[in-house]
């Protein structure tokens, strides 16, 4: 019996005890048994509440978790990484960085600096995959600093705009 | 059989050069693929019987270097080109260099390319014809007063359109008049991005419209027919996520006046090969001409699935200067296709574009279940191209049979690595008004809005699997390029010689 703990962004930390009978995994969560057996590389049927459903799992090499059930793209982590930081997640992080959601080039800065900005505002729209993807805010506040122009390329680490937050998301 | 062509090069990339290479093989015509730097890696270059490698990442740099194809053909000894859909399908400039070099381009003419390339010139030549069309402006304009006078007299809302345009870019909608110098400027400049050129028009929006196009074949014998209706009316950000054949708003009169329209404005563009006749077809049943299609379009597949024909098969019978067979002129629909697209792309945040390493691949497999797919595992996805990755394509006896056996295919399709919009196509093909058959262009945007998906109830089972991952499943990595260290090889470089159906011809 061995035990782990995963995270899923914005959820809380989960914990689980596997056991392995002969090729058959049996993990209980919250009290619930789910059976997985192995279908092939990264496959495996899963067996809850009598349900079958047909679970994909990866490993990146960098430590993140890559399930698909039913369709749902799921990522995890282990709690001990720096999980989810600030670069390239548009959700997580902190909000008064504004990032590029990948890397791209800009195609237009629609604030400046002084502005006052509202949340899912529209801030500047970055290209990339031949599509123009706008850039929402995501709290309220003033433009602080700007740091490219149109035309530059950016990546996903550096935050193209940094905000002033209003005073009730400062709190928040 | 006589080989049709001594060698075909596929000038593109990933399922699009994959699918026509198949078509290929169908024939036995050798084919030859060409790669760019970032595709040394890809599912295409291993697919083919040869490959060339035509430069750096960069499209333009590889994929829209008309000489470098040129040459690449002439290397290797082709004497037809095929160019699947987007880069240069419907780039006059390539038929015309493939004219001078004696190279035959699998496609129409360079004339029929430059008169439905350009929209408004198409617009004025189908308007002779006797197609309708949706009011709007004539011409395109650099005048703002133009567009704001023609937006009044059509009536909001409104659409601008780019005049060279596809795709959904350099597209945009106004609702008000005050929003029409904003969407001008972005539809001018996105237009000018994607295609180098910012003349845009404007015209009536229609409101709850479908997406309705007939695939067309025209023969150099002077045989024009069409092969049926596709509604392609799923569309996000103005690009079609969903297709499917036969539409439902369809009945047979209806299908008979548009197909012969469609069959018209094939005539009128003196078109030869394989193409796509488009039309908006609003609540009433009038329908409005919006353009012609002089490629192979991503869709194509269900119209094969209902039909029976192979689409490219015949484009390549085409180019030889065959005649449609008595058969390909007598098809009927079979049964219901549907297409589901597998964008590189987060469903659950805005469609925006997902790159990475594709640490799992696996395809659903199943009778009438079809996967044109340019991926696989240890691929990356970067953001050098459009983010389509494969398209699912299913037939069944009814639409309804069909939507289930979709749902259950993209459930047994397993892409891990990079986010895609499985799940979100899945409650789109769920929603009771899809299942109703009322699909109009607006539909994500009315009804998906607030969609919003909680992954709590797939927290515990999503937690048991990495922990059984942790113990049992390596982790996974991109395969190596050429000059790496080699970690994980592709499967398509360890596979060797191999094809589907037909044995090697040599």
């Amino acid at each position: 019996m061995s035990s782990y703990e995963f995270l899923i962004e914005g959820y809380d930390t989960v914990t689980s005890a596997v056991e392995k009978k002969g090729e058959t995994f049996f993990v209980t969560i919250d009290n619930k048994v789910v059976e997985f057996y192995p279908s092939g590389d990264n496959l495996f049927n899963a067996f809850i509440n009598g349900k079958r459903r047909l679970v994909a799992v990866a490993r990146s090499q960098n430590g993140t978790t890559y399930v698909d059930i039913d369709s749902v793209l799921i990522e995890l982590k282990e709690p001990s990484d720096d999980a989810f930081g600030s670069g390239a997640g548009d959700a997580g992080g902190e909000k008064d960085k504004v990032f590029a959601p990948m890397p791209g080039k800009i195609v237009k800065l629609l604030v400046a600096v002084g502005d006052e900005v509202t949340e899912k505002q529209q801030l500047v729209i970055v290209e990339a995959m031949k599509m123009e993807n706008p850039v929402l805010c995501r709290a309220n506040g003033k433009v602080k600093a700007i740091n490219f122009a149109d035309g530059d390329q950016v990546d996903t680490d550096s935050p193209i705009i940094e905000l002033e937050l209003a005073k009730q998301e400062q709190s928040d | 059989m006589k080989q049709l062509f001594n060698k075909i090069l596929v000038a593109n990339r990933s399922e699009i050069a994959v699918r026509v290479m198949n078509a290929c093989r169908t024939l036995g015509v050798p084919c030859v693929a060409v790669y760019s730097d970032a595709d040394r890696g890809s599912k295409h270059r291993f697919f083919a019987d040869e490959a060339v490698h035509i430069g750096a990442s960069p499209p333009r740099e590889s994929y829209l270097d008309i000489e470098k194809i040129i040459n690449a053909a002439k290397e290797t000894g082709c004497d037809a080109i095929h160019p699947g859909y987007g880069f240069l399908a419907e780039n006059p400039i390539l038929v015309q260099r493939c004219i001078e070099e004696k190279i035959t381009f699998i496609g129409p003419s360079p004339e029929a390319i430059r008169l439905l390339g350009n929209k408004v010139a198409s617009r004025v030549k189908m308007a002779d014809a006797g197609i309708p069309l949706i009011p709007g402006m004539k011409d395109s304009s650099v005048d703002v007063e133009l567009y704001k006078k023609t937006a009044e007299e059509a009536g909001y809302p409104v659409i601008i359109k780019a005049a060279a345009g596809g795709g959904g870019k350099g597209m945009r909608v106004v609702k008000a008049a005050d929003e029409l110098e904003d969407a001008l400027e972005a539809a001018r400049r996105e237009a000018k991005n994607a295609f180098n050129d910012d003349t845009v028009y404007l015209e009536k929006y229609i409101v709850n419209p479908r997406h309705i196009e007939f695939q067309v074949i025209a023969d150099t014998h002077g045989n024009t027919i069409h092969v049926f209706e596709r509604e392609c009316s799923i569309q996000r950000r103005h690009q079609k996520i969903i297709e499917e054949t036969p539409s439902m708003a369809l009945d047979d009169d209806l299908r008979a006046r548009m197909g012969a329209d469609a069959v018209k404005v094939a005539r009128a563009a003196d078109y030869t090969n394989a193409g796509t006749v488009e039309f908006l077809l609003d609540e009433t049943g009038k329908y409005y001409f919006l353009e012609m299609n002089t490629r192979i379009q991503v869709e194509h597949p269900i119209t094969e699935m209902v039909t029976g024909v192979d689409l490219v098969v015949e484009q390549i019978r085409i180019a030889a200067g065959l005649e449609l067979s008595e058969q390909v002129r007598n098809l009927t629909q079979r049964g219901h296709a549907i297409e589901c697209r597998i964008y590189a792309e987060d469903g659950e945040n805005n469609f925006m574009p997902s790159t990475g390493i594709i640490l799992h691949y696996s395809e659903p497999v199943g009778p009438d279940v079809r996967v044109d797919s340019g991926i696989a595992a240890g691929m990356e996805v970067t953001i050098d191209y459009d983010p389509i990755l494969a398209k699912l394509i299913v037939h069944a006896p009814t639409r309804e049979l069909a939507v289930r056996k979709m749902i259950d295919a993209l459930n047994a399709y397993k892409i891990l690595g990079v986010k895609t919009s499985k799940k979100f196509m899945i409650d789109v093909m769920s929603h009771p008004e899809f299942m109703a058959g009322r699909t109009y262009t607006d539909f994500i945007e009315k009804h998906m809005n607030d969609r919003k998906l909680n992954l709590k109830v797939y927290q515990n089972i999503a937690v048991a699997a990495a922990s059984v991952a942790a113990q049992a499943v390596p982790s996974s990595g991109a395969f190596s390029r050429e000059g790496d260290t080699a970690i994980t090889p592709s499967p398509w470089q360890t596979i060797g010689s191999w094809q589907i159906g037909d044995s090697i011809n040599e």
